[in-house]
C-alpha cells in the first residue's frame, strides 16, 4: 500500500533489554543505522520502572502508569492472598488504558506485534500480534483473527520466542535467536508496506535473550568470561544485524516519521544468586516441616506456615511476602508487628554481602512509597540483590545462601534500571545525547508526536517537551537520578 | 476534600445501566460520600429537553452530561452518569475533559437485551415504530478499554455492583471498607468475577507450559 507522505506517523522500534552503553558508546562506529538516528535526533538513558522486568515495564511504557496503579509486579502474581495462587500476567491484567486505545480513540490506525503482556489480544484500531507469552501457533494471536493466515502466509511458522533457551549449545541458542529475529522484521517490513498505519510499533526480543544467554563471553568482568573465544564477538555481531534490518525498515519510511527506539530496562553482568529462602530459613523467618532432599521450588516443600513469617520468590529480583495474621489463610505475624518486622527484614537484607562478605549494594523497595498507588497483590518488600548484579533464587536445598550455578540452568545477565531511547523525526531537533527520561515519558511522546491530547492521567511528559528547554549535552542522568517516578 | 470521580456507565438500552448505576449510587452514600446519578433518560427530560436522536443532538447530550460530570467530581463528589453514550469519539472527548474518569462498560448482548426490553423500545424498533435506534437502526461502538466491563448474564446486579465497588477500592478511588491496622496492601483482599476471568485466560495447561518457559528464561 503506498504511504504518504504528509501524514504524521510514529514508528516505534523496541528492543528489550537494549543496553545504552553497548549502542551508545561502545560499538557506535560500528552501527551506523543507529548513528545516524542518534546524530539526527536525540539519544539518552531511559529509568526503567521497580522491578525493572518486561512485563510491567513496556506496560508501564505503554500506559505511563507504574506497577502499583497496573497491578502488575513481574510475570507470576498473586491473585489471591494464599500461598499458592499466582497467575502469569497476561493482556486482560492491564486495566488502564495503553497507548494504542487512545490513539484508537482518536481514529489513528495502529499495528502492534509481539508487545509483551498483549496475549491474549483485544480489539485495536488496527493489527495486532501477539507477544512471546503466547501458548502456542495454535492460539488466537493477532487481531483480527483471520490476521493469523497472513502471517503463516508471509513468514512460515513465527517465532513467539527461542526455543530451550537454556542450553550450553550456544550456537544452537544463537541460530534460534537470528531464525526469530529473521522472522519478526519480514512480517514487520510486510505489515509496514500493506497497512496504512499511522502508530507502528513492535518490540524484538532476541537482544534480552542474547544478553542472558551469552553476555559472559564479552565481558572480562564477569566471573565466568572464559577468555577470548569464537562467541567474544556474539553480542556486537547481533546488533549488527539488527543495525542493517533497522535500516531496511527505516527505507520504507520518510525522514518526516518519528522514530523511536527503546528499550525496557538495560543489561548487566550477573554475579550470581543469593538463595532467598535459605536465607530466611537461615535467619528463622521461613519454617519447614521436613528437609528436602536435593533442590527444589519452595511450593514443593512442606512448610510450616504457621510458624512461617516471611517466603521469597526468585527471579531477576527478589520479592519477600510476610504471613500476616487475618491476610494470609495461617498468617502469624500480627499486624501491629508489620512494620517491625519489613524494616527488620530490610536492614538483613541490605547488609547481605557476596560470599565473602562484601557489601554488594542491595536496594530493598517499598510498594507503597514505591508507587502512586498500590493494585493488586504487591509483594511486601521488593529486593534488587547487588543493584541487580545478583539475581533472587527462591528453590531451596542448596545448602548455601550464594549460588554461582543458576537453578535454572545458564544465564549470564541481569536487567539494568536504565534501558535506552534514541528518538528522530520532525521536529525533533538534532542535539545529540540529552538527560535521561522515565519509561512512562514514552506513552505521551508518542502522543504528542501524533498530535493527539495526551490524557491528564499519564503520569509522564513528552520527550519533545523537555527538548523544548533542554540544553545539549547535559550530562546524562541528570534528570532520571531525581526522577523516583516508580 | 474527598477523592471526587466521574462514573460513565455505558451499554445498549436494556443492559442494565440504569439498575447498576442506582445500585452503586446506593453503595457510595452507604459509605458516607457525596453521589450524584445523571441517568441520560432523565437528563433528556430537564438538561437537554427537546434534543432528539441525531447524531448532533446525541453528541450534544453527552457532552452536556459530562460538563456537568466535570463540575461535580472536581468537587469531591462521585458523579455516575447512566447514558447509552454510543460513539466512542465522544465518549472519548468527554473522558478527555474529566480528570478521574472510570468508563464502566456493561456488556449485555443485544439478544439478551432484546430479550429483556424492559422499555419496549426493541419491539418498536424492530417494527419501525422508533428510528435511529441504537444497535438496530443506529450503531453501538463499544469500548476498545473501558476501565471496567461488567458482563450481567447470569448474574445478579449485587454481583456486578460489588465488581464494580472491588475495582474502586482496588485502584485507590475508595478506600477499603475495614481500614487495615497494617499496610496489608490496599484491595488485597477483594476478589471478584473480572479477577477470576484474569486468571483464565490461559488454560490450566497452557499456564503451566508457559510458566515453564518463563522459569527457563529466568524470570521467575
Amino acid at each position: 500500500m503506498e504511504q504518504t507522505n504528509s501524514r504524521r506517523r510514529v514508528l516505534v522500534i523496541g528492543l528489550d533489554c537494549a543496553a545504552p552503553e553497548l549502542v551508545f558508546e561502545r560499538w557506535r562506529d560500528q552501527l551506523p543505522t543507529f548513528a545516524r538516528l542518534m546524530d539526527q535526533g536525540v539519544y539518552g538513558r531511559l529509568e526503567s520502572c521497580i522491578p525493572p522486568i518486561t512485563v510491567p515495564a513496556w506496560m508501564s511504557m505503554l500506559t505511563s502508569k507504574d506497577p502499583g496503579e497496573l497491578g502488575i509486579y513481574g510475570f507470576r502474581n498473586r491473585i489471591e492472598p494464599t500461598y499458592r495462587e499466582t497467575a502469569v500476567a497476561n493482556s486482560t491484567y492491564v486495566k488502564e488504558r495503553v497507548v494504542w486505545d487512545v490513539l484508537g480513540n482518536a481514529g489513528k490506525h495502529v499495528v502492534l506485534v509481539g508487545i509483551p503482556c498483549t496475549y491474549p489480544p483485544r480489539p485495536v484500531n488496527g493489527e495486532m500480534v501477539t507477544c512471546f507469552l503466547t501458548p502456542s501457533l495454535e492460539s488466537e494471536f493477532t487481531y483480527p483473527a483471520a490476521l493469523k493466515q497472513e502471517v503463516r502466509a508471509v513468514v512460515g511458522e513465527y517465532l513467539f520466542d527461542v526455543r530451550d533457551f537454556r542450553t550450553e549449545d550456544k550456537q544452537y541458542l544463537l541460530d534460534q535467536i537470528y531464525l526469530m529475529t529473521h522472522r519478526r522484521f519480514t512480517l514487520v517490513r510486510h505489515l509496514m508496506q500493506t497497512r496504512p498505519w499511522d502508530f507502528f510499533m513492535f518490540v524484538e526480543m532476541g537482544t534480552d535473550r542474547i544478553h542472558h544467554g551469552l553476555w559472559k563471553y564479552m565481558d572480562a568482568e564477569h566471573r565466568k568470561h572464559p577468555g577470548p573465544t569464537p562467541l567474544l564477538h556474539a553480542i556486537r555481531d547481533y546488533y549488527r544485524y539488527l543495525d542493517h534490518q533497522i535500516a531496511d525498515l527505516l527505507a520504507n519510511v520518510g525522514d518526516e516519521t518519528t522514530v523511536l527506539v527503546v528499550s525496557d530496562h538495560g543489561a548487566k553482568r550477573m554475579d550470581g544468586g543469593i538463595c532467598l529462602n535459605e536465607w530466611l530459613i537461615r535467619e528463622g523467618y521461613l519454617v519447614l516441616k521436613n528437609q528436602p532432599q536435593g533442590i527444589v521450588p519452595l511450593e514443593k516443600a512442606e512448610v510450616d506456615w504457621e510458624r512461617t513469617r516471611a517466603w521469597g520468590a526468585g527471579g531477576y529480583y527478589g520479592r519477600v511476602f510476610l504471613n500476616v495474621r487475618g491476610r494470609e489463610p495461617n498468617g502469624c505475624v500480627a499486624p501491629e508487628e508489620y512494620e517491625a518486622l519489613r524494616d527488620e527484614l530490610t536492614a538483613k537484607l541490605e547488609a547481605l554481602g557476596d560470599e565473602n562478605g562484601q557489601p554488594i549494594g542491595t536496594r530493598v523497595a517499598r510498594p507503597e512509597t514505591t508507587y502512586k498507588t498500590v493494585c493488586n497483590i504487591a509483594p511486601d518488600l521488593i529486593v534488587l540483590f547487588g543493584d541487580l548484579l545478583w539475581r533472587s533464587v527462591g528453590t531451596i536445598g542448596h545448602g548455601a545462601i550464594h549460588t554461582f550455578e543458576n537453578d535454572t540452568g545458564p544465564d549470564d545477565a541481569n536487567h539494568a534500571q536504565y534501558g535506552m531511547f534514541i528518538m528522530r523525526g520532525a521536529g525533533v531537533p538534532a542535539m545529540g545525547e540529552v538527560p535521561a527520561h522515565h519509561l512512562m515519558d514514552i506513552a505521551p511522546t508518542i502522543l504528542e508526536a501524533l498530535g493527539v491530547t495526551v490524557p491528564p492521567d499519564m503520569r509522564g511528559t513528552p520527550i519533545q517537551a523537555a527538548l523544548a528547554s533542554a540544553t545539549p549535552n547535559t550530562p546524562p542522568g541528570t534528570r532520571g537520578e531525581t526522577l523516583v517516578k516508580s | 476534600m474527598e477523592r471526587g470521580f466521574t462514573l460513565w456507565f455505558t451499554g445498549l438500552s436494556g443492559a442494565g445501566k440504569t439498575t447498576l448505576a442506582q445500585l452503586v449510587e446506593r453503595l457510595l452514600r452507604e459509605r458516607g460520600r457525596r453521589v450524584e446519578l445523571l441517568d441520560g433518560d432523565v437528563v433528556r427530560t430537564h438538561l437537554s429537553k427537546g434534543l432528539g436522536f441525531s447524531r448532533d443532538d446525541r453528541d450534544t447530550n453527552i457532552l452536556r452530561i459530562g460538563f456537568v460530570c466535570d463540575l461535580l467530581s472536581r468537587n469531591g463528589i462521585i458523579a455516575i452518569a447512566s447514558a447509552i453514550s454510543p460513539y466512542r469519539e465522544t465518549r472519548d472527548h468527554v473522558r478527555s475533559m474529566i480528570s478521574d474518569f472510570v468508563e464502566v462498560y456493561v456488556d449485555t448482548p443485544l439478544e439478551e437485551c432484546r430479550r429483556r426490553d424492559v422499555k419496549g423500545l426493541y419491539r418498536q424498533a424492530l417494527t419501525g415504530r422508533v428510528s435511529a435506534f441504537t444497535g438496530v437502526s443506529d450503531p453501538y461502538e463499544p469500548p476498545l478499554a473501558a476501565e471496567i466491563t461488567v458482563h450481567t448474564v447470569g448474574r445478579s446486579p449485587e454481583e456486578c455492583a460489588a465488581e464494580i465497588i472491588g475495582w474502586l477500592e482496588r485502584r485507590g478511588y475508595l478506600d477499603p471498607v475495614a481500614t487495615p491496622a497494617v499496610n496489608m496492601v490496599p484491595g488485597n483482599v477483594q476478589h471478584d468475577q473480572q479477577a477470576k476471568e484474569e486468571a483464565e485466560a490461559y488454560s490450566p495447561e497452557e499456564e503451566a507450559d508457559v510458566s515453564a518457559r518463563l522459569e527457563a528464561l529466568g524470570y521467575l
